[in-house]
């Protein structure tokens, strides 16, 4: 019993956490640089306050996502995966978009992390 | 092993094939990799208070293979497996601490232990970092369907024993 209540308490600490954690990332301030990687690799990074409206095809073992960027914000358009979670997540926010069949991530470049705290 | 055993191991593991498939027709509600009610662990919690050790890995360990090929994505196998285990460890050691009053806080943390598993075979087959993000977001998706399938867990273990079937 004294056990049981012990780890209920463990549970609850790992829920509350997660919590904070989420709103940590959700109010993470928006950034203008974005890096498209693939495999651990970066293939672009941009400034997507200087970037005008384009698609831009990454192939990975012969498939393909599209991605598209418009009025300075990015999205994944067109994926041949499955799960289309990639499309799904929308437009880049607080969360990168990730590909996991075709192993491509994109996501908002952080400054500094001690900046983006102080804010 | 013996037959009757073997019977009820196979039973057990069908059953969790059928909820997971079953389950695989239940559209995601959030955008987020991996995020998923997990139905299928019902059978796992009550196999690791039930069954012993080694015939709770059996039973996992086939509904994840067959429950891959059945899906159709062989990627998912990875990441189901480094949750898989991960879970199924710290749920085995959890048992000797946490009675049978209490097997839904096993299940939470057997969930919590699954969706770390997960991340970070996602973060190593990845090569980035950037999924670690996922994770608060599928821990608190974990609790609550940890809490779900743990209650019901805690109903079968206290209704049903293998010996009596």
């Amino acid at each position: 019993m004294k056990n049981s209540r012990l780890w209920i308490a463990a549970a609850a600490a790992v829920f509350m956490a997660a919590v904070v954690w989420c709103v940590i990332i959700l109010n993470k301030p928006e950034e203008e640089t974005v890096t498209i990687s693939q495999d651990g690799q970066i293939l672009y990074t941009l400034d997507l306050s200087k970037e005008s409206d384009r698609t831009i095809t990454v192939e990975y073992e012969g498939r393909k996502n599209v991605i598209e960027i418009k009025e300075g914000r990015i999205h994944m358009l067109e994926a041949d995966c499955p799960d289309h979670t990639c499309i799904n997540t929308g437009w880049l926010e607080d969360l990168p978009i990730v590909c996991l069949p075709n192993k491509l991530v994109i996501e908002f470049v952080y400054k500094d992390s001690a900046d983006g705290a102080a804010r | 092993m013996n037959a009757k055993r073997l019977a009820q191991l196979g039973l057990l593991t069908t059953i969790s094939l059928i909820i997971f498939i079953i389950e695989l027709r239940i559209p995601n509600i959030a955008p987020i990799p991996g995020m998923k009610l997990g139905l299928a662990n019902i059978v796992t919690v009550y196999a690791v208070y039930r069954c012993t050790a080694k015939e709770t890995a059996l039973i996992l360990f086939t509904r994840i293979i067959f429950g891959s090929i059945f899906a159709g994505s062989m990627l998912t196998l990875f990441f189901s497996l480094g949750g898989g285990i991960l879970c199924l460890l710290g749920m085995l050691l959890l048992k000797r601490a946490i009675d049978v009053k209490h097997i839904w806080v096993c299940s939470i943390l057997g969930a919590v232990l699954h969706n770390i598993g997960q991340i970070a075979v996602a973060a190593v087959v990845m090569r980035t970092a950037a999924v670690i993000s996922y994770l608060p977001f599928l821990l608190i998706s974990g609790c609550a369907a940890g809490l779900f399938t743990g209650i019901c867990a805690q109903i079968l273990v206290a209704r049903i024993d293998l010996k009596d079937l």
